[in-house]
């Protein structure tokens, strides 16, 4: 194990760009597909930062989004085998894990009776349910988020965001389906544009 | 499939960030596996979310990790039935009503097509006994005709027609197999006779001295054979074949006065 970390600081000082060599990504998973323990407070230590932002950017109360992020570890340990490397880096899928269980928190019934009774109500500017939570709200996706304009923000806010389908999304605009994914499409190939 | 226009879409984004259906995202792992360059476009949004990711990354509660660790220690189930537990009661006592609801329903569903299809099996199984008999019949006829095609169309079968002798116009065709010596009768045009009457087939030589020499071929009688092959007596040789009106039932020789047809044989 200790050849483990001192190969991983290594070649985090020599690639400071990448938080972490593809190599040692393997090897990672690997090792959690053994159930090891030094593996996963790894994983946790170096990762949870990232997932908890994009959770409570979803989630937009601090507790409930680290109930969601407890849930989320608990899944990648247990379902670590069902990760396959060739469809992307092992962060994607974790990131695809958190974002579906936030979005399926924010709809599951009990949140949303919940919601219903805080004091203080949710932004009313069309759906845009998680604007109400500073600490997160600008940074990250949803920073760069700001930078596109106000269609392309609703569009990309309510698919990826709030987990609306593009049909859900037609309906509610009201516009017609193929306008939806063309939107949807360009929008987010700015958003590349924009994050390199 | 112009892969440029693809990769600048906006799939690769989609994709990454879960965003495809999943017929599309289907599409695009096996475009990946085809295509180098858009699996390099992919790894490099990968990595420049992950980038943003982790330099945006807020640490959580500090306590989260404890709960983790602790939970990944227990057995599945009881994780499960925590996160159950977190649902309000009201909904699931509201579920389980809906599930009962539905399997009466369910219930009453099946019974009924259990009926619909128990009727629609016993219609079946008497159309299906009808349809057997029918079958059966047309068989038994098909045979018949076939085995009178065969006979007719057999090269050996000599074809000897009979024609009426009296105003009665009684015609008839016999057909001679001249290797097994059978002769078979087809009746085309002959009246019904009164019930002690019937007719008589015969073959007839062509004696020495200009005796003709009949003998019996069999009796027979219209009815129910009209247009079906009869199958007569056997002969070798015979110059002439002729149809007599007789006495039912006669064994005696041929009463050359009520002769209604005759026809003579090729092959003398």
């Amino acid at each position: 194990m200790s050849r483990f970390w001192g190969c991983f600081f290594c070649l985090s000082f020599d690639q400071l760009l990448e938080p972490k060599p593809t190599y040692s990504e393997q090897e990672l998973v690997v090792l959690l597909n053994e159930q090891d323990n030094d593996a996963f407070n790894y994983l946790y230590d170096h990762y949870s930062g990232a997932l908890f932002t994009i959770i409570n950017q979803i989630v937009p109360d601090k507790d409930t989004a680290s109930d969601v992020l407890q849930e989320v570890f608990v899944n990648i340990w247990r379902k670590i085998d069902t990760y396959d490397e060739t469809k992307g880096r092992l962060f994607t899928w974790m990131l695809n894990i958190a974002r579906n269980a936030a979005i399926d928190k924010i709809r599951s019934k009990g949140y949303r009776d919940n919601q219903r009774n805080q004091p203080i109500a949710e932004g009313e500017s069309g759906g845009m349910a998680m604007s109400s939570n500073p600490s997160v709200n600008d940074v990250g996706l949803k920073k760069v988020l700001t930078t596109l304009n106000e269609e392309y923000r609703k569009l990309i806010d309510l698919s990826y965001f709030q987990g609306f389908t593009h049909e859900e999304i037609a309906k509610m605009m009201g516009i017609p389906l193929g306008t939806v994914k063309t939107r949807i499409r360009t929008a987010i190939s700015q958003l590349r544009t924009m994050i390199r | 499939m112009n892969i440029k226009e693809y990769i600048s879409s906006g799939v690769v984004e989609s994709y990454v960030l879960g965003l495809l259906t999943a017929q599309e995202r289907f599409e695009f792992e096996q475009y990946c596996e085809a295509y180098p360059e858009l699996k390099a476009a992919r790894n490099a949004f990968e990595l420049a979310i992950e980038k943003q990711a982790m330099e945006n990354a807020v640490p959580p509660p500090a306590s989260i990790k404890e709960k983790v660790l602790s939970a990944i220690q227990q057995k599945p189930a009881s994780n499960t039935s925590k996160i159950i537990n977190m649902e309000p009661t009201t909904r699931r006592s509201s579920g389980s009503r809906w599930i009962a609801a539905a399997s009466i329903i369910l219930f009453l569903v099946a019974g009924y097509f259990a009926y619909t299809y128990y009727n629609q099996t016993k219609e079946l199984k008497n159309s299906n006994s009808e349809l057997e008999a029918k079958v059966n019949r047309t068989d038994s006829i098909l045979n018949k005709m076939l085995e009178e095609q065969k006979i007719m169309s057999d090269p050996n079968v000599a074809v000897v027609n009979l024609t009426g002798t009296t105003p009665a116009k009684a015609t008839a065709n016999i057909y001679w197999d001249s290797t097994s010596a059978d002769v078979y009768l087809v009746v085309k045009n002959m009246p019904q006779l009164p019930s002690d009457k019937q007719y008589q087939l015969w073959s007839i030589i062509n004696g020495p001295g200009g005796q003709l020499q009949p003998s019996s071929m069999g009796l027979f009688d219209i009815g129910d054979n009209k247009k079906v092959m009869l199958k007569m007596g056997n002969v070798k040789k015979a110059d002439a074949f002729a149809i007599t009106i007789e006495n039912r039932g006669n064994t005696g020789g041929p009463n050359l006065e009520q002769l209604q047809s005759m026809g003579k044989t090729r092959l003398q």
